[in-house]
Formats: C-alpha cells, structure tokens, sequence
C-alpha cells in the first residue's frame, strides 16, 4: 500500500522538477518493480493529504491505474501521517489474497506532527499484526524528523522487514536513489534484476515489457538474418572474382560471370532477402508506432532514447525502401540482373555501414 | 505403560522426585500434529527467533530450549490449518511457570483472525491454565461438541501467568481424531518427556 504525500509541502521545487513530481516518479518506480517481481503481488495507492485520508487505489495488480490516479492527484492540505497509516493498514487487511505479506511504503514529504511516543505506538501495532513499513523520508526536514521516522521504522521492525531511506534535496531525482536503497531492492531480488525492470520499463513506456523484450529480440533476428544475407552475398561475389582472372575493380566482367555461373542461388538470396527486409520492415514499423506512443509520456530520458531509436529507425527504413525499390526492379527486368546485382552490393554495403554505425 | 483413562496424568510416585510424567495420549484419539498443513500456521506477534514452529513441530517442541515467544506484547494468536476434517479431544500446552499462557480462547474454523476481532466472536471454547497445566503435562479437555468439524483451529493466548511483557509456549499438542478415518488399530501412542 503506497501512501502519498499531496500536501501543499509538495510544490517546493528543491527536487527537480518538483517535488510532487519527483515522488510521482518514484511511486511509478515501486509499483514497476513490486508488480514485476512476482504476478501475485498487488499495489494499493492512498493520498496523506486534502480534506481527508483516503484511498485512491485498492490494492491490484494493475499499474496503469495507479498511474493514472497519480496523475489527476491535486496538492492541498497538510498530511496526516498517523491516520494514513491506519487506514493504509485497515486497507491491507482486507485484501483480496490473504496469503499476501502486508507492507506499507510511506512518502513522507511535510514535516511531522505526531509525537515520537504515537508514531511508536503505531509501530507497534503494525508489528503486532504482521505489517512491515518502508518510509522514504525526503522534502522537509526540520530536526526531530529524521529522529522520528526512525523510532517509527524501528518499531515495526521485527527481523529487517521494514526500512527507511532519507534523501536530501539535489540534483539526483528521487527515483535514482531509491534504486539503490533495500525499499526497492528488498530482501531477495538482487538490484540488478529491479534495474534491468526499470530500464524496460523506461525502454517502452506504457507497453508490456515482455512485448518489447519480443521486439527487440525479432528485430535483432530480423538483423543477424540479413547481417547472414549479406555476408552470403559478398562470399559470392569474392567467388566471383577468383573465378574470373580480372581484378576486384572490374566490377562489371564479374558481375557478369557471377551472373551466369550462379543464376538460380542468386535469385533464391534475392527472395529471401526481400523476405526478409519485409519482415524487418514491419518489426520497425512496430517499433516506430510504439516510439510514437512513449514518445508522448514523461521523463526527457525516454524522449530522448526514443529520438535515437527513430533516427536510426529512419535511416534503415531509407535503405529498405531503396532495397525494396530494387528488387522490384529486378523482378520486372530480368536481363538486367547484373546491373541489378551491382546495385544490390552497394545496398549490402550501405546495410553493412548502417549498422557499423548503430 | 499400560494406556490409562484420559485426561489425568499419574502423579510422578514411582519416579525419583520431581521428574515430569509423560503425558499419556488419551485412549481413541490421536496426536494431530500429522495432520496440521504447515504452509498455513501463522502467527501474529511472535517473536522472529522465537516462532510458533518451536511449539508446534515435532522435535521442536520436544526440545525444552526452544519455545514460542511473544513480541510486542503478551498476546499470541496462532492460526493453524489441519489438512482434513478433524475433531478436537483435548490439548496439552507447556511453558514455563511465569510466562506460559494463562487465558486461551480457541476459534474454530474462523479463517486469518486478527487481534482486533478477537473479541468479535464468542470462543469455541475458553481454557484457564493453571501453572500445574503448563507444568505438569495435564491434559485439558476441550469441550468436544463445539470441535467435530475443524477445518482450522486459533489459539488466542490472552495474557500469561505472571503477567509479564512476554509470553513463551514451549508445546501445543492437540489430541482428536480424524473425521475420515478412525481406524482403532493405527493409534499410535506417543511417549514424551
């Protein structure tokens, strides 16, 4: 269950870009992780702050809701740490799966009211009924704060269950440093596999991650094919030209020859190349649409990793149209195969310098 | 031994001094720890070094080193799930003098209670150890028409004999049959010390 704070403590902008947003980023991050780690595991989302404590979110397994919920979420009023625990706790207890563990992760942003001796009180209740608790404490800080949040957290603790994560205002977004911290890393997954999460997640934005792993991977396919396409293709004409006495610059003599000793396994590589550079067309399609969609969303990090993914996306679809182009041609005119050959080595090698390049 | 009538333990007379008397499974039922799923038994506010399983496994509970030992404060509620249908004879609880359990209020069938709606329902039954239950290996009887059907038992330890912070259990064991089977000739009587 993830306790927000709203409260009017949050427009402060000593977190770039505020601090409200700083910890929707950070709530994005934990629900990523926490959803990822295990399918059975479900997020709940509460605001601290406003007119009342209340729950935006019953705990499920669905993200973009939480999301979504983050996003329309307004700041006012003052938090109100004890009763959002309470209510965080009477939520967890009435789950859908009671095999669950129960945990609470509080963002605690405004100052603290309560007194040492009621946040201890709580602790012990949440220890009492199995309840751990992670408070990332962060935004203001006045001297008994951290002290405070400390007794809280040490309450609960019962066998390094629960934690807590101070982080001072900088440069460092709010998000960067909880990934390394045990709130997101937690007692078994190693920080490499919630890195690798979060990196997908940032990768493809609003899409399933096993999508884009599946992507990625075809596209990739899609490549090493054609990277074998091409390699055949400069075998051929290396063949070429031992077979013919004449030299590498007299292109045209060998092509020729090449043409007439090995006719049909040519045509056969033209095929599956066009094959290929279909299905290599389509994978980049694929991925430019859903560059198109993450495009959109926040973070300039992924803004700028999809600019990148389109500028070389652009370069290949030139090539592919041009690759295209050819072998259209070639299948109209037939005599001209060796012109067509020729062409279709500068393609392979334009292919071969695209991806030196990326 | 020859299997003596329920409940009562025989005094230890011919025994050198104080040596506990080995409790005496009660003709017709048998020990249920077989029959207990383990991967449901919970407890609430047990001390993690100190877990129910201590109290409750066989070997564990056997060992006077380890017991169940309360947290936060006195109170225990100890949720365990049997694998069948059971019916609940009696049940023996043993800790020491001072922080073994005193009032014990047991639920039957009542799914994942929390310390909040203890008070919710009226217990199956209701227990009052005395320091000679603890001690002395004393079989209690259990009020055997409110347990014929238990899926799961909740054993809620309301406070102890001292009254201390902490409550330590050092062995349930809980005597019933099986609703299935009560095959006479598969009682297995146990001799513990």
């Amino acid at each position: 269950m993830i306790c927000v704070d709203n409260s009017e403590w949050m427009r402060n902008c000593d977190y770039p870009p505020s601090r409200f947003l700083a910890q929707a980023d950070a709530v994005n991050l934990v629900c990523g992780v926490k959803t990822e780690s295990n399918p059975e595991n479900t997020v709940g989302l509460m605001a601290m702050a406003g007119k009342d404590v209340r729950v935006l979110v019953a705990p499920t397994s669905d993200v973009v809701k939480i999301l979504f919920c983050m996003h329309g979420l307004e700041v006012e009023g003052e938090a109100n740490l004890t009763a959002a625990i309470q209510v965080a706790q009477l939520a967890l207890k009435h789950r859908q799966n009671k095999n669950q563990h129960q945990r609470i992760v509080v963002f605690v942003g405004s100052p603290v009211r309560d007194e040492k001796n009621v946040l201890e009180e709580i602790g012990k209740k949440l220890k009492r009924n199995n309840v751990s608790l992670d408070v990332v404490d962060f935004g203001e800080s006045d001297d008994r704060k951290p002290e405070k949040l400390e007794a809280l957290v040490a309450a609960v603790n019962s066998g390094g269950n629960s934690h807590i994560i101070h982080v001072p205002p900088g440069k460092t977004a709010l998000s960067d440093v909880l990934i390394s911290s045990p709130i997101i890393t937690g007692e078994d997954e190693g920080s490499a596999s919630a890195a690798a999460a979060s990196g997908a997640s940032r990768f493809e934005f609003g899409v399933d991650p096993e999508l884009a792993l599946v992507l990625r991977l075809s596209v990739e396919d899609e490549r090493a094919r054609q990277e074998a396409a091409a390699k055949k293709d400069a075998e051929e004409s290396s063949k070429a030209e031992t077979k013919g006495e004449s030299s590498t610059s007299d292109t045209g003599t060998v092509m020729a020859e090449a043409e007439i000793a090995s006719n049909t396994s040519l045509e056969d590589m033209k095929c599956k190349l066009k094959d290929e550079i279909d299905l290599l067309r389509k994978a980049q399609e694929m991925l430019l649409e859903v560059e198109e969609n993450s495009g959109k969303d926040t973070g300039s990090e992924t803004a700028n990793a999809a600019d990148c993914e389109m500028s070389d996306g652009a370069s290949d679809d030139m090539d592919l149209t041009l690759a295209l182009q050819l072998s259209i041609q070639k299948g109209k005119t037939g005599a001209q195969s060796s012109k067509v050959f020729e062409d279709q080595s500068s393609v392979t090698s334009i292919i071969d310098s695209v991806r030196s390049e990326a | 031994m020859a299997a003596a009538a329920p409940a009562a333990a025989p005094a230890a007379a011919a025994a050198p001094a104080p040596t506990v008397p080995a409790p005496q499974v009660p003709r017709g039922q048998v020990d249920l720890v077989d029959f207990v799923d383990w991967s449901g038994v919970e407890c609430l506010n047990q001390d993690s070094s100190h877990t129910v399983v201590n109290a409750l496994k066989q070997g564990y509970r056997d060992d006077e080193g380890l017991y169940l030992a309360s947290d936060s404060d006195e109170q225990l509620l100890i949720y365990i799930p049997f694998m069948q249908v059971v019916k609940l004879h009696s049940a023996l609880f043993k800790g020491p003098e001072e922080e073994g359990p005193k009032t014990i209020k047991l639920f039957s069938n009542k799914e994942h209670m929390g310390f909040s709606n203890v008070s919710d329902y009226p217990p199956s039954d209701s227990l009052n150890l005395s320091s000679n239950h603890l001690v002395e290996n004393k079989l209690v009887q259990l009020k055997y028409v409110k347990f014929q059907n238990v899926r799961s038992l909740t054993i809620f330890v309301d406070n102890n004999q001292s009254g201390s912070d902490v409550s330590k259990i050092q062995k349930i064991a809980l005597y019933g049959t099986t609703v299935d089977t009560t095959n006479m000739k598969d009682l297995k009587k146990i001799e513990e010390h």
